[in-house]
């Protein structure tokens, strides 16, 4: 008899015929309610149903289950199984527990109490049925309940193999719902050495467990690197009958190996130059077998050694430490890139899509871009085309980049419409990221919505006129192509986006042509109108109000579409508006003012791409970043490069139109300086406290992130140094020191960029209602700003007379022959001329009752926007200023101040209380001071800082 | 870690699921079912791997499969798998199978669907791969079936002699069903 078979329940195989035979879905459902309705009276009535019966019927209720029923009794009567002393009752017990118990079910409680029992009985297969049970649920409650029994299962000498291995497993799943589970301490080492356990089994069942705590406590687990490494050692120089068993089509333990070969992922290459030689062997063995022949034709054989030299790969390329392992894996994938198996072509793509992003290996992987440009164009599958396209951006630079941009536009044309999005921004990115010659990034561009107009989302068009209007020298062939691609007689709606705005902008540089004349233009936008959204024809609308400024000649013919129905008496809103103020507009203004409205719009502010943010949110995780040049990761040990020569410095040369790859000039530029551009930049942070000197610097070598400016214009209240502003191209610096009614302060403007600042003017004045107030002073700063490089100025300020406002810092440079313009505040405020002053109790209550007019006190209440934290907020006061006055207020809680406000003429006290209400998370902020404007420009200033 | 293993038939029939993860029944079916659309339209010849259905996670995932004659062995997994160890144990479980039941057809899995949900037990445990050698999983089916045995033996004895006539009934009935031979198949793939 089959070893599984057994002897069936004959109720259950008649049941399962009768389903079988059912000829329709509605028969089918007929039967099943029948039988349900049968188990449920059976259940409820028969109280003397004996444990086979309640086994058939709980079977019956699985089978039910899988065909997609729900169940909704015989929980309970499971339950009562769980309890039986047959093993066979108890197991269909577990089963049906596991496969239909949710961990919010009111049972849990009794499901726990019968683990509880068998964990504790004699039989190992109770206790394993036990363990199923909790690894399959592992619900909070049984984390909770089995955090003493599981672990000392696990290390226990007494406990026998086939325990062990569960009980690994099932703390495994107890760690990822509840990670207090496992103490730290003591256990630590008794789980690492599981590594050296005799019993395969557990080997591999406890390499996942530690895993899973190494990525939680490194530093903890780190003695699991050189055990991890022995084993593996062991295995891999082994010959395949020392393992037996657990040697796998003359494979010996490739479960095992892939596992340790995972855990070592997680740290770096061994310090140990011993445990680091032994690995290394590993490595080069796998490698060595991966030529060797095959032992055995069949598939297994090949999957188990390559699921382990896949693994062994992976290992190779994170250490990214070993020039020659990883050019001995480049090439074992490039075998595998013309594999017969598509298996291994699938997994061949996708580690070198990994090993794209090393600097030592990313010459080597260019090497096979035929074969993977051929991929996409003859492999059958799109799972594999899909990971084609994905080496192919990640191998891109600029050598290859046109190439590559070229074949994936092609690829784009017949592409499987599930990747067209994806596709269309890897284009996108590509072509922006390693334009040159910008006349090509917009035929690309064209070209993706002329081929996938659908998948081109707003952020790809939008991208493509910012980068047009930025750039005079491509701005007449824009105009000039995209006038081509209208003319193509179903064109996307997309297209003429672009050409409506494109030619209402930049219209008048063709006109000249007899065949793209004002009116052919107009006439051949306007042929598209009325096949078009309301939103492409308001953005139409404003090309042709343009036109009546470029083009006088063609003013009726724009009126009269303005004119008609369809425009000035559309239904929709924004189209009526827009076509009768056009209308207006055109009728009445002089041509100087029609100049001036419809000036050509100015450059955009220069910003990261928004593109690449899209597809990182799209593919979380799964998105490489494209290797600017053969970027170092500046920090990391680096032994020379063997054989891969940079040509950084021809790159370079002709970059110098780079616009919008910020970020890939911060890269060039730390490397060609070899880092100085990082250390100037950087060390504004750095003198003024470390702090931003280290985000910079992550800046420099985090590939791209999407930098927000960051103006600390608020903050800067609290301190006197600090970073003011941030961009992609600047930063600016304060520091500043404050006596009496006197300031001097220190302004660093770093240029993060790697190309100069020219005609770079910083100036600093005084709205007119502070300038009587408040004197500035400021020295001059050089034009230029080099690469890099920072530039301070020095100002000296004197308080007059208290003020409100702020004075204004404006920087205007050239960068990239675009003109900048940052509009920004200087953190000058009152309270940086306040002198911090001490008093006893009885002289603040005195002073306090002294300033009691109604005119003198501000009084507020408004909710906390921070957390309540004591010390935090005692040290933001004194941060403002103020003396932080401890122990004369009667309620401990309540903070009082006290601070003399200098002017050039007086000197102005001032009192401060602030009550916080932590039930409430309320505060209530009193001032009192002797001027009124005082007291009012304090408050205002404490604003909703706590 | 392995989040959910189906197994269905070539019209998308569920066989045996098993998920790691709490899901509610509604969503499981829904899984199952996208996972078929998935499967069943690719060739037998393209690559075993693709990425999860959006029901499942997404491209976070992925699916990992073998198509037996008329059946479909699906393992979703997430990134920290191998995935031709996944594929080495997909077959791991067919030829388990087909030792425990001796040729194992679809058939086996629909009338023994308890059984498949042990042997499954064994090899995968919380959604991690708890024991691969297909000696010991065997042993381990084994002893389990002489409990079973032991059991029948002593409260049972009356009952399958009865069961045992009414049965030659239900295995003709089988008979005349006739479905591919799952191991025929097998073959053909030449392993």
């Amino acid at each position: 008899m089959p070893a599984a078979r057994g002897d069936g329940m004959r109720g259950l195989a008649v049941f399962i015929s009768d389903i079988r035979n059912c000829k329709s879905k509605e028969a089918e459902i007929k039967r099943i309610n029948k039988e349900l309705a049968n188990i449920r009276s059976k259940f409820k009535g028969d109280k003397t149903l004996d444990g086979y019966q309640k086994k058939k019927y709980v079977c019956k209720l699985l089978f039910i289950f899988l065909l997609g029923h729900d169940i909704d009794f015989g929980h309970m009567e499971a339950v009562n199984l769980l309890s039986s002393n047959k093993y066979t009752e108890k197991q269909i017990g577990y089963l049906f527990i596991s496969v239909l118990v949710n961990t919010n079910s009111d049972l849990i409680r009794l499901i726990i109490q019968s683990i509880k029992n068998d964990l504790t009985s004699r039989n190992p297969v109770h206790v394993n049925l036990a363990l199923q049970c909790i690894a399959n649920i592992g619900s909070k409650d049984m984390a909770e309940s089995f955090s003493t029994d599981i672990p000392r299962l696990l290390v226990s000498g007494e406990t026998i193999d086939v325990v062990k291995q569960s009980a690994a497993l099932c703390l495994l799943r107890l760690f990822r719902t509840h990670p207090e589970i496992i103490p730290s301490g003591e256990w630590t080492s008794r789980i690492i050495h599981l590594l050296n356990d005799q019993h395969m089994g557990v080997v591999t069942a406890a390499s996942s467990l530690i895993e899973a705590l190494v990525k939680r406590s490194p530093d903890e687990y780190k003695g699991c690197v050189s055990l991890a490494v022995s084993r593996l050692s062991r295995i891999v120089t082994s010959s395949y009958t020392d393992l037996q068993d657990y040697t796998y089509y003359f494979v010996p333990a490739p479960w095992l190996s892939v596992k340790l070969l995972r855990l070592l992922q997680n740290y770096p290459p061994p310090e140990d130059p011993g445990v680091r030689g032994r690995l290394n062997e590993c490595l080069e063995t796998i490698l060595n077998k991966a030529q060797e022949p095959p032992k055995s034709k069949k598939v297994q054989h090949s999957n188990a050694k390559n699921a382990v030299l896949f693994e062994a790969i992976s290992l190779i390329i994170h250490s990214d430490s070993e020039p020659n392992l990883l050019v001995r894996a480049c090439n074992q994938l490039g075998q595998f890139l013309s594999h017969r198996e598509t298996n291994l072509r699938y997994l061949a793509l996708e580690s070198m899509c990994l090993l794209a992003t090393s600097e030592f290996s990313h010459e080597a992987v260019k090497k096979h871009q035929e074969t993977v440009i051929n991929a996409l164009k003859t492999e059958r599958d799109v799972s594999v085309r899909q990971r084609a396209v994905d080496l192919l951006y990640a191998m891109c630079d600029r050598s290859n980049a046109e190439e590559i941009v070229q074949e994936m536009l092609n690829y784009l044309e017949t592409a499987d419409y599930s990747i067209r999005e994806e596709m269309v921004l890897k284009v996108a990115i590509l072509a922006e990221k390693y334009a040159t010659d910008y006349s090509w990034y917009v035929d690309v561009i064209l070209n993706l919505i002329r081929i996938a107009g659908d998948h081109v989302s707003e952020e790809v068009w939008y991208r493509v006129i910012q980068i047009v209007v930025n750039r005079e020298d491509v701005q007449g062939y824009a105009a000039k192509t995209v006038f081509e691609a209208l003319q193509a007689p179903a064109c996307h709606e997309n297209m003429v986006k672009v050409g409506g705005y494109i030619l209402g902008e930049f219209g008048n540089l063709i006109a000249g042509d007899s065949r793209s004349s004002p009116s052919v233009q107009f006439r051949l936008l306007h042929s598209k109108y009325h096949l078009c959204s309301v939103a492409t024809r308001a953005l139409l609308l404003s090309t042709y109000i343009k036109f009546v400024n470029l083009f006088p000649e063609i003013k009726t013919q724009i009126q009269d579409v303005f004119r008609q129905d369809s425009n000035i008496r559309s239904a929709d809103a924004e189209l009526q508006q827009r076509a009768s103020e056009y209308l207006k507009l055109s009728v009445v203004a002089s041509t100087d003012v029609l100049a001036t409205v419809l000036e050509e719009m100015p450059p955009f502010p220069e910003r990261d791409s928004s593109i690449l943010a899209i597809l990182k949110k799209k593919k979380p995780g799964r998105v490489v970043e494209p290797l600017d040049v053969p970027a170092g990761k500046e920090g990391a040990p680096a032994p020379t490069p063997p054989t891969i020569s940079a040509p950084t410095a021809q790159q370079q040369n002709g970059q110098t139109d780079l616009l919008v790859d910020v970020l890939g000039d911060i890269y060039t530029a730390s490397q060609s300086q070899s880092g100085s551009a990082t250390t100037n930049v950087g060390s504004i942070g750095a003198s003024l406290g470390g702090k931003t000197a280290n985000s910079l610097t992550q800046n420099n070598l985090i590939s791209a992130p999407i930098l927000e400016p960051v103006d600390n214009l608020k903050k800067l209240v609290f301190k006197n140094n600090g970073v003011l502003f941030e961009n992609d191209l600047l930063q600016i610096g304060v520091k500043a020191e404050y006596r009496v009614n006197l300031g001097r302060m220190t302004l660093f403007y770093g240029n993060k960029t790697a190309f100069p600042m020219l005609g770079f003017t910083p100036s600093i004045h005084c709205g007119s209602d502070l300038a009587p107030k408040l004197s500035v002073q400021v020295k001059p700063v050089d034009s230029t700003v080099e690469a890099g490089a920072q530039a301070q100025q020095l100002v000296n300020i004197e308080c007059i007379e208290d003020f409100i406002e702020y004075p204004n810092l404006v920087v205007t440079f050239l960068y990239n022959n675009v003109q900048q313009k940052l509009n920004l505040k200087l953190p000058v405020t009152i309270n940086k001329f306040f002198e911090a002053s001490d008093m006893n109790g009885e002289t603040f209550f005195a002073r306090w009752k002294n300033l009691g007019g109604a005119q003198q006190e501000t009084q507020r209440i408004f909710k906390a926007t921070q957390p309540m934290d004591t010390s935090a907020t005692g040290s933001k006061l004194s941060g403002f200023g103020m003396h932080l006055l401890k122990g004369i207020d009667p309620n401990p809680d309540n903070f009082v101040c006290a601070a003399i406000l200098h002017t050039r003429s007086q000197q102005i006290g001032c009192l401060l209380r602030l009550e916080p209400n932590k039930q409430a998370q309320m505060y209530r902020l009193t001032i009192r001071a002797s001027k009124e404007s005082v007291s009012k420009q304090t408050s205002e200033l404490l604003g909703d800082s706590f | 870690m392995i989040k959910a293993i189906m197994v269905f038939n070539n019209h998308g029939k569920p066989r045996l699921t098993s998920f790691y993860d709490y899901i509610t029944e509604e969503l499981q079916q829904q899984i199952i079912k996208e996972t078929f659309h998935l499967v069943s339209k690719r060739d037998d010849n393209v690559c075993n791997f693709l990425e999860g259905g959006s029901l499942i996670g997404g491209s976070d995932y992925k699916l990992i499969y073998r198509h037996y004659a008329t059946l479909y062995f699906v393992f979703c997994v997430d990134s920290s798998e191998s995935e031709l160890g996944i594929l080495d144990l997909i077959q791991v479980f067919v030829e388990t199978l087909d030792k425990c039941f001796e040729n194992v057809c679809e058939l086996d899995l629909i009338f023994h669907v308890d059984k498949v949900h042990y042997i499954l037990n064994e090899l995968v445990m919380g959604g991690m791969v708890l024991e691969t050698n297909m000696n010991e999983i065997f042993t381990r089916i084994e002893e389990q079936n002489k409990l079973e045995r032991q059991e029948a033996g002593i409260s049972a004895a009356p009952a399958r002699a009865v069961s045992a006539v009414k049965n030659m009934n239900i295995s003709q009935q089988i008979k005349d069903i006739k479905l591919p031979d799952l191991p025929q198949a097998i073959k053909d793939l030449k392993f």
